[in-house]
Parts: structure tokens; C-alpha cells; sequence
């Protein structure tokens, strides 16, 4: 059988989102690939100079469905640097709370993913149950299931109450047991373990090279966290650590998610048992400053970044936004090349896609 | 034992029909010639055999709806989620999905061969309805009683996948003839250990008739027992055969969009789920009748709900299986069917062969 | 830290083929055994509801009262999906003819429930409302008139900011209202020409035009003087100025 190109994508079900991965085949065998991006792209950037600082928070909000609390939070991360201001301590330790159950609820839903992509539906409903507690969770804490709203340049919108706290607790403990079960579904099952071990090796010099991060990277064993090696917030502070494997296959990158979820809550006990009481909101000025700010965090995907420049009004003049998984996908040739097509889905789905901050 | 007596009661009813009421009906009209033809022999024959047809299938009609009403909400249960929720306990899920797939528009692909693709359909669901004929289900219920039995299921088995082939062929659309291509190297894979898993069964009953296979059973031990490495071998091979999860690699729907069914659409599509169904059942049917005693139990129930019992137990566990397993890969599938089974379905043979020359059976 | 590294050949050694499948047989074995005996996790949604706390943001409500028209919810919106639109009054007793006053009107078809008109709103007018079942037949019954956006509401719909100023951040200053700290509209007096627009616009009537004199022609200066009590920090005399004399001067 001659080679040819098959599209997978813009409409199909391997692509969460909508892109488009061009394979050439030859017969079951992928020998070329070239990701074709571009579908969702809404001119985000150039829609926020038109906006004042305090209404973009919600805007970066819907950069990502997955993960929408990590992007109103490096967008007030940066906003922050380029105005200056301090952000009270009890909101920073509220905000690392929020960004790690967002992380557990966007891993949750990679989970959810990869199940389908794989052929199997289980593994899909019983992470989205899980990941409903943390919709409730954020749902009672601000208001909204999905796009939260919940940062404010110079803090968060309101405090928590105890009540919450001790929800939050208790969905922690039951979610530590349900970690278990996907253990059980998914790493004791030998069918699992047979299409992801030695899967699509992408070795650290390759992933370093194409600017892959997050946990793509650590799956390479390469062991880099902006979370560590460039904390924000209060991450020093706390008892973690990155979550690295050394194997650079499919398995070392849904391993390192797994133990990411497991830190998470981790970190979010620390964090519960260290924060300080005290106000979470300080007023920010009505004009930022002329000048540059920047932020980079980690987001479930990668690493995320915004660079804002103000001149002096209540608009930014210009917001860039580095999407973590835009730089990811440059690897995608280098690891879908030689594998088969069945074997597209798993590889793509493990490094989790989410085409809105892709596209912007 | 109690049975129902599926050819008594269709020669009676024929006779009733064609002597009493039509015969008596055309004698009174005074058309003596047209009467004497309807009350025939031959006639009789023909009328029966279709009735037999008609009535073997409208039980295989049923059975297959209510498997499918059994996945979606064993699978739903399983899955920690409702299931179908049309009518009581969901069961007329199925029928509004007919409707609705009945009411949808034919499309055939533009540069699609045209006869190929129309023909395959009919190809495949009529091969599968035909497994029905082949399966008795009690020692009076059957439709053809061959003593080459089962040697005619698997040869009706064997057609679907060059079919599927064809299809995905003549669809002239890459997703279908990858998995076309699939489903042909996916038949080489399991079908050598299936048959050597069948032969072992030979071996010990010597005799390729499923009454006798049944009646040996019931004299001795279900086979399932004694050839418990084969029982295995033989449920792997026949979910492949049946295409379900895990092996379910022609459509496999997260990279091939529906596989090899991709450009069917409408009530092509929904006969063809209910064409898979129907092999699931003729699957869990051989399982049932190779293995686990066939209609053999206690007898104050009726040997075809014993019969019938038994295949929803297995269909179960298929169900069950497609719920904690994810879908392997083609040149696994190659590995799995001739470096794991291949070599068990062997060592089968061998046993069934040492029980029979050391003369336990 | 070297610990936390460990190999997935190591771990694939230690899991060994236990069972090779039988661990999640057995785990959705038991799945199906519990959602048979229980109801399943799924809530039947046209049926069943789930259980939304005060907080939940629908779409934007309105207590039509205590709104004082100031248009604090139509400029912090991000998505534009509020103007203000002049409607009757409620009626009250011995009011004939009741006098027209500017309300929001929200286009709940752009609305993307951010919550920040109830947040910013001076006198806690705009709320959140725990209704999200917004679909109709018509774009046009998408756009909520102050009437259709009245709710009673119950004290968690509504929003408050409560902050500090990053000047009394570390005195231990507790959190305080927004509207405690507002920025304050201020006067470059050359630039004001008198005209009084700034006075009209004030939705609290916290402007008031006084006589500082008499020019060279004999006419009286007007020059507005500010009741910072009554300010609610809207803007609306910033935006009015024909002549840009006012901006807001900010708390710090």
C-alpha cells in the first residue's frame, strides 16, 4: 500500500479541541505528521487592549476550559508585577489552594480523556465524578462551576469560611481513596500498561530542545517545576516537591500526573494547616504604571506565561500569553513519527490538549 | 427434561392452516384443484420451513434487543451512570433509536463503488442472521441440525470479515480501509486458536453435531471443566470474532472516527449495530453450547430458557469485560493471538487429547 | 528527593501481571454491584436538581429600589452586555405619574456571568441569582428590561468587596467596604467652564454647583463642590465633562 495522508482532525474524536494532526501512513505506521493549528483562534490578545485591567480577569478566565483558575492567575500575577502591588498573605495561600484543586480538576479531566482515547469509557465517568467535587468545591466558594472569576489583581474576590475548609478537607480524604481506584483500573491492567509502556520516547535533550514543559517534561526526567525553580506565591514555603520519572515513555508521563494529583493534595493540606488569618483583597490602583510586568506559573499543562505592558492608562497596551501546550505541540512530529495510528490518540491525549490557550 | 417442540408444532400448525383453513376454505368455494395444491405435501414443507425461519428469527430479534438493552444498562451501572432511560427500565431505548435511524437519509459517498458499497450491508447482516439457523437451542428447537454443526457456524462466521474488508473498500475513505485492512489481519490473529480450541472439543465428544456435543456434556462433565485453558482461549477468541472491546480494532472509534462503518449512515448503520449484537449472540450461543452444557440443568425450566439463561450470563461477562478493559493495539492483537494463545490453545489440544487416550472420558 | 524518582520498570516489576486484568474486573465488579443496589452518581437533570449554593452566579438580578442608576455594572462589564435604559418608576402611593429613572438592561445572550455588576454595584442593587435555565425562542427575549432582571434575592446573592489599601497592609488594618476607600472625583479648576453637566449627572446628587464670585462680566462662577460622603465613585461626572477638568483622584 502506498503512503498517504490521512487527517485526523479538525473534526474527530482524537482531537480534544479542534486541530488538526496531518499523518502520512504507511499502512499502519505513522512515518510523517505536521499539527495544523488555528481553528479556535479568537484574536484573544488584541480583544484585552480593549478592556480595563479588572475585566480581563474573567476573559483569561475562558483561555482554558480545563484550567481556567491558572490563567486569571498569571494574568493578576502579571498585572501585579507591572503595578507593584502586594498581595496579602492569606490571599497568596488561598490562591495556591485554588490553583492546586484546579490542577487536580484538570488533571481529573485528562484522566477523563485519555480513557476514550484509549477505548475505554470507565476510566472517563469515574474521573468525572471525581473532578464534580471539585466543581462543588470551587461552586461554593465563588459562585461558578467552570470559568471562576476568583482572583482580583492584588488578591482573591472573597474569603473562604470554615465550612469550606472542612469540605475541603473531606473531599481531599475521599479523593485520596478514589486515587486508588483509578490505580487499580489503570495501572494494574495489563491491557493499559501494554499500549502506554515504551510508548512515543521522547528523550530530555528533545524536550528541552523543542521547549516542551510541565509534565511532559518531568516525564522526561528532567526535573523542572516552575513551581520550584521559580516560585510565586508561597510555593517555598510549603512541604513538595516536583513529581519526576525518568523513562520518557506515554507511562512516565500519565505517572507523573498521577503523582501530581497525589501532591496536590498534598500541598493543599500544607497550605490548610500554614495560612495566616487576615485580609485577602488589597485595593489596586485604578491606572497601572507605564512599564513591563511579568509572570510565569505552572500551569497542569506547562508552563504558562504573560507579559503585559501598561502605558499609563486603565488598558493594557499590549498582553502576551505563552501557552504551554502551543510549545508542547511542536514535539508532536518527533513523537507521533514511527508509532501506529492507533497509538496517535494515546500519545496526544497524554500530553493533555487544550486548544483555547493553544489558538487564543 | 421439557423442550418445546419447535418442528411438531410447526407441521401442526401448517396442517391447521393449510388443511383446515385455507383447504376448507377453497373446497367450500368449490376450487377443488387450488385446494388440493395448498393441502400438499410439498406445499406443507415449504410453508413450514418458512414458518421455522420466521419463528427462529423472531426469537433471535429478541434476544438480540434485549442484549443490547442489557450492554447500555449493565454498561451504565457499571460505569456508575443510569443507562437507557426510554420506557421501563429503558428497554424501548432500542426501538426509538430504530425509529430515529429509520428516519434518516441514505448517503453513499460520492466516488464510493456503488454496487460494493450497497452490497456489503446486505452481505454482512444477512451472513449474521444467518448464524441463527445453525444454533439450536434446545434438543426440538433448531433449524438445521447438521451433523457438521459447528463446522457450519464458524464457516458463516468466517464471511463477515472479508465483508468488512470489502466494505471498507468500496467506501473509498481512509478511515474505513484502515480498518478494513484491520479487520483482515485481525482474522489470521485469533481464528487458528479459536479453531484449535474447538477441536479439542471434537477430540474428547467426537462428534461435530451440537446435539451430540450437548447430549456428551450432560452425560458427563461441561466441557468448560475439564478444558479450562480451551474455555478460555475460545472466549477471547470469540469476543474478537464478535469484534466487541477490547478487540474491537475495525472500529475502533477514538482514531478511526466508526472504522469500517464510517460512511454508513441512517438505517444502514442501525441494522448494522444490531447485526453486532446478533454476532454477540451467536458468540455467547457457541460459548454456551461448546462449553458450559448447553441446554443442560435442572429440568423444571424449559431446556431453551436454560439455553437462553446461559447466553446472557456470558453476554454478562462480555459486557463486563468491555467495561474494565481498554482496546489493544493491532500488532498486539498479532502478538496476543500467536504467541499467548496460539501456544495455549496447543497445549488444549494436548490435554483433550491425554484425556481421551488415557480414557477418563 | 531521590526517593520521590522512581522508574516505571521498577514500579511495572513490583506491580508485576498481577492478575493481569482481575484487579479491574473486581473493581468494576463491585462498581456494579453498588450503583444496583444504590441510585448511580447521575443526577436526572430536567427532574432532579443540583442543590446551588447562595453564592452560585446566574444571570445578573436587580432590586429595582435600591438601585440608583449610576452605571457602575455597565462600564465594569466586560462583555458590554449592559446599558442603562430610562423606564417608569415603581408606583407608589400618590404618585400619579410615576418620573423616569435610568436602569439597567441587561442582554443575558452576551452575559457571561462574571458576577462583577454585583460585585462593583455601590448600593448592592445589582445581585447574583441562582437562575442559569436561560434559553428562549428569540434573541430577543434574551435582553432582560429592569423588570424581567427584578429579584427579591436572599442576603448570599449578594457581593461585597471588602479589601484593604496596600499602604495599611501590614499595620493590620481590617478589611473594609469598597465604598470606604473610594477614589474621589477632583477639579482642575482652569479647565471648568461652569456648565453645571456634572451636577445633572450625579446620580446621588452629591454635586453641587456654588457661586465662587462673579467673572469679568459679571456673572456668576459656577464651580462643583463634592460631597465626598455621598459619592459613590461612578464616574459619570468624569465622562460627562466637556471639557475634561474632572478625573478621578485615587485613595492610596
Amino acid at each position: 500500500m502506498a503512503k498517504m495522508w490521512i487527517n485526523m482532525g479538525p473534526q474527530h474524536p482524537m482531537t480534544h479541541g479542534l486541530w488538526n494532526l496531518r499523518i502520512e501512513v504507511d499502512g499502519e505506521t505513522v512515518t510523517n505528521s505536521e499539527p495544523v493549528i488555528g481553528y479556535l483562534h479568537r484574536g484573544w490578545e488584541k480583544m484585552v487592549e480593549d478592556r480595563t485591567y479588572p475585566q480581563i480577569i474573567p476573559m483569561a478566565d475562558r483561555l482554558c476550559y480545563g484550567s481556567s483558575y491558572t490563567w486569571s492567575h498569571v494574568y493578576c500575577l502579571a498585572v501585579e508585577d507591572l503595578m507593584e502591588l502586594e498581595v496579602p498573605e492569606r490571599a497568596k495561600y488561598i490562591r495556591v489552594i485554588a490553583d492546586e484543586l484546579q490542577r487536580i480538576a484538570s488533571h481529573l479531566m485528562w484522566l477523563a480523556a485519555i480513557g476514550p482515547d484509549l477505548g475505554n469509557l470507565t476510566i472517563f465517568l469515574y474521573a468525572m465524578r471525581e473532578r464534580e467535587l471539585f466543581m462543588d468545591l470551587f461552586q461554593s466558594l465563588c459562585g461558578a462551576r467552570m470559568t471562576y472569576n476568583y482572583t482580583r489583581i492584588g488578591g482573591v474576590r472573597n474569603d473562604t469560611t470554615p465550612e469550606w475548609e472542612r469540605d475541603l478537607v473531606r473531599t481531599l480524604d475521599f479523593f485520596e481513596k478514589r486515587m486508588v481506584e483509578y490505580e487499580d483500573l489503570v495501572d494494574r491492567n495489563v491491557v493499559f500498561r501494554m499500549r502506554m509502556e515504551g510508548l512515543a520516547p521522547l528523550s530530555a535533550a528533545d524536550a528541552i530542545n523543542l521547549g516542551v514543559t510541565g509534565p511532559s517534561l518531568r516525564g522526561s526526567g528532567v526535573d523542572f517545576d516552575v513551581r520550584q525553580d521559580d516560585p510565586y506565591e508561597v510555593y517555598e514555603n510549603l512541604d513538595w516537591h516536583p513529581c519526576v520519572q525518568p523513562d520518557c515513555d506515554v507511562y512516565a508521563r500519565y505517572r507523573v500526573r498521577m503523582d501530581e494529583m497525589r501532591m496536590s493534595v498534598q500541598i493543599i493540606r500544607d497550605a490548610l494547616k500554614k495560612m495566616p488569618k487576615g485580609p485577602v483583597r488589597v485595593k489596586p490602583p485604578r491606572y497601572a504604571p507605564e512599564g513591563t510586568g511579568m509572570a510565569r506559573m505552572e500551569d497542569p499543562r506547562g508552563e504558562s506565561l504573560m507579559y503585559v505592558i501598561g502605558d499609563g492608562t486603565e488598558k493594557p497596551f499590549r498582553l502576551k500569553v505563552r501557552s504551554p501546550f502551543f510549545v508542547t505541540l511542536s514535539a508532536a512530529p518527533v513523537m507521533v513519527n514511527g508509532c501506529k495510528v492507533a497509538d496517535v490518540p494515546s500519545i496526544m491525549g497524554m500530553i493533555d490538549v487544550c486548544m483555547g490557550e493553544t489558538d487564543r | 427434561m421439557t423442550s418445546i417442540d419447535l418442528w411438531g408444532g410447526m407441521d401442526a400448525l401448517t396442517n391447521w392452516l393449510m388443511d383446515d383453513v385455507l383447504g376448507a376454505l377453497f373446497n367450500w368455494l368449490g376450487l377443488h384443484g387450488l385446494a388440493d395444491f395448498l393441502m400438499s405435501d410439498t406445499l406443507g414443507t415449504v410453508i413450514m420451513l418458512l414458518l421455522i425461519g420466521i419463528f427462529v428469527f423472531i426469537v433471535g430479534f429478541l434476544v438480540d434487543i434485549t442484549m443490547i438493552w442489557q450492554e447500555r444498562k449493565m454498561l451504565g451501572r457499571l460505569m456508575d451512570r443510569r443507562g437507557t432511560m426510554v420506557g421501563p427500565l429503558g428497554y424501548f431505548q432500542n426501538i426509538a433509536d430504530g425509529l430515529k435511524t429509520f428516519l434518516k437519509e441514505t448517503i453513499i459517498p460520492e466516488n464510493a463503488d456503488e454496487g460494493v458499497f450497497n452490497l456489503v450491508p446486505v452481505l454482512y447482516i444477512g451472513t449474521s442472521v444467518l448464524l441463527l439457523g445453525t444454533l439450536p437451542l434446545s434438543t426440538q428447537w433448531y433449524m438445521s441440525n447438521s451433523e457438521l454443526g459447528v463446522l457450519l457456524t464458524f464457516a458463516i462466521f468466517c464471511i463477515a470479515p472479508f465483508v468488512i474488508l470489502l466494505g471498507g473498500w468500496a467506501s473509498n475513505n481512509k478511515y474505513t480501509l484502515i480498518g478494513g485492512m484491520r479487520a483482515a489481519a485481525q482474522i489470521i490473529s485469533y481464528e487458528i486458536p479459536l479453531f484449535l480450541a474447538v477441536v479439542s472439543v471434537i477430540i474428547l465428544t467426537g462428534s461435530m453435531n451440537y446435539g451430540d456435543i450437548v447430549a456428551w456434556q450432560q452425560a458427563n462433565v461441561w466441557l468448560g471443566i475439564p478444558l479450562i485453558i480451551g474455555f478460555i482461549v475460545f472466549f477471547i477468541g470469540i469476543i474478537a470474532e464478535a469484534e466487541r472491546v477490547p478487540f474491537d480494532l475495525p472500529e475502533a472509534e477514538a482514531e478511526l472516527v466508526e472504522g469500517w462503518g464510517t460512511e454508513y449512515g441512517g438505517f444502514r448503520f442501525g441494522l448494522m449495530m444490531l447485526t453486532d449484537y446478533f454476532r454477540g449472540y451467536a458468540g455467547c450461543a457457541v460459548v454456551v453450547l461448546l462449553f458450559l452444557g448447553g441446554w443442560d440443568g435442572p429440568g423444571f425450566i424449559p431446556e431453551e430458557i436454560w439455553f437462553l439463561l446461559k447466553a446472557f450470563i456470558v453476554f454478562a461477562v462480555m459486557i463486563w469485560v468491555r467495561g474494565a478493559l481498554p482496546r489493544v493495539r493491532t500488532d498486539q492483537i498479532l502478538s496476543i493471538g500467536w504467541k499467548r494463545l496460539l501456544p495455549l490453545a496447543a497445549i488444549n489440544v494436548f490435554i483433550a487429547i491425554a484425556l481421551k487416550a488415557l480414557g477418563v472420558f | 528527593m531521590a526517593e520521590a524518582i522512581r522508574s516505571n520498570k521498577q514500579r511495572s516489576k513490583e506491580l508485576g501481571l498481577t492478575g493481569f486484568i482481575l484487579k479491574p474486573l473486581a473493581l468494576t465488579l463491585k462498581q456494579t454491584l453498588k450503583s444496583t443496589v444504590h441510585k448511580p452518581t447521575t443526577v436526572l437533570y430536567p427532574w432532579e436538581k443540583l442543590v446551588l449554593p447562595d453564592v452560585y452566579r446566574g444571570r445578573p438580578g436587580l432590586r429595582f429600589d435600591k438601585c440608583i442608576g449610576c452605571g457602575v455594572c455597565m462600564r465594569i462589564c466586560p462583555n458590554r452586555c449592559i446599558d442603562m435604559m430610562e423606564v417608569d418608576d415603581l408606583p407608589k402611593e400618590g404618585v400619579e405619574t410615576p418620573k423616569k429613572v435610568k436602569r439597567p438592561r441587561v442582554n443575558v445572550g452576551r452575559c457571561m456571568m462574571c458576577g462583577y455588576c454585583a460585585e462593583y454595584c455601590p448600593t448592592d442593587a445589582m445581585i447574583v441569582t441562582p437562575e442559569y435555565e436561560l434559553a428562549s425562542f428569540t434573541r430577543g427575549a434574551l435582553i432582560y428590561d429592569p423588570y424581567q432582571l427584578q429579584y427579591d434575592g436572599v442576603p448570599g446573592n449578594e457581593v461585597h468587596i471588602l479589601e484593604v489599601l496596600p499602604a495599611e497592609l501590614h499595620t493590620g488594618a481590617a478589611p473594609r467596604p469598597a465604598l470606604e476607600n473610594k477614589d474621589l472625583p477632583s477639579l482642575e479648576d482652569s479647565k471648568c467652564i461652569g456648565c453645571t453637566k456634572c451636577a445633572k449627572a450625579c446620580p446621588v446628587d452629591a454635586v453641587e454647583m456654588k457661586e465662587m464670585g462673579v467673572n469679568e462680566k459679571g456673572r456668576p462662577i459656577k464651580r462643583p463642590v463634592f460631597d465626598n460622603d455621598k459619592c459613590v465613585s461612578c464616574e459619570n461626572c468624569v465622562e460627562v465633562c466637556p471639557k475634561s477638568a474632572l478625573c478621578m483622584k485615587e485613595v492610596q
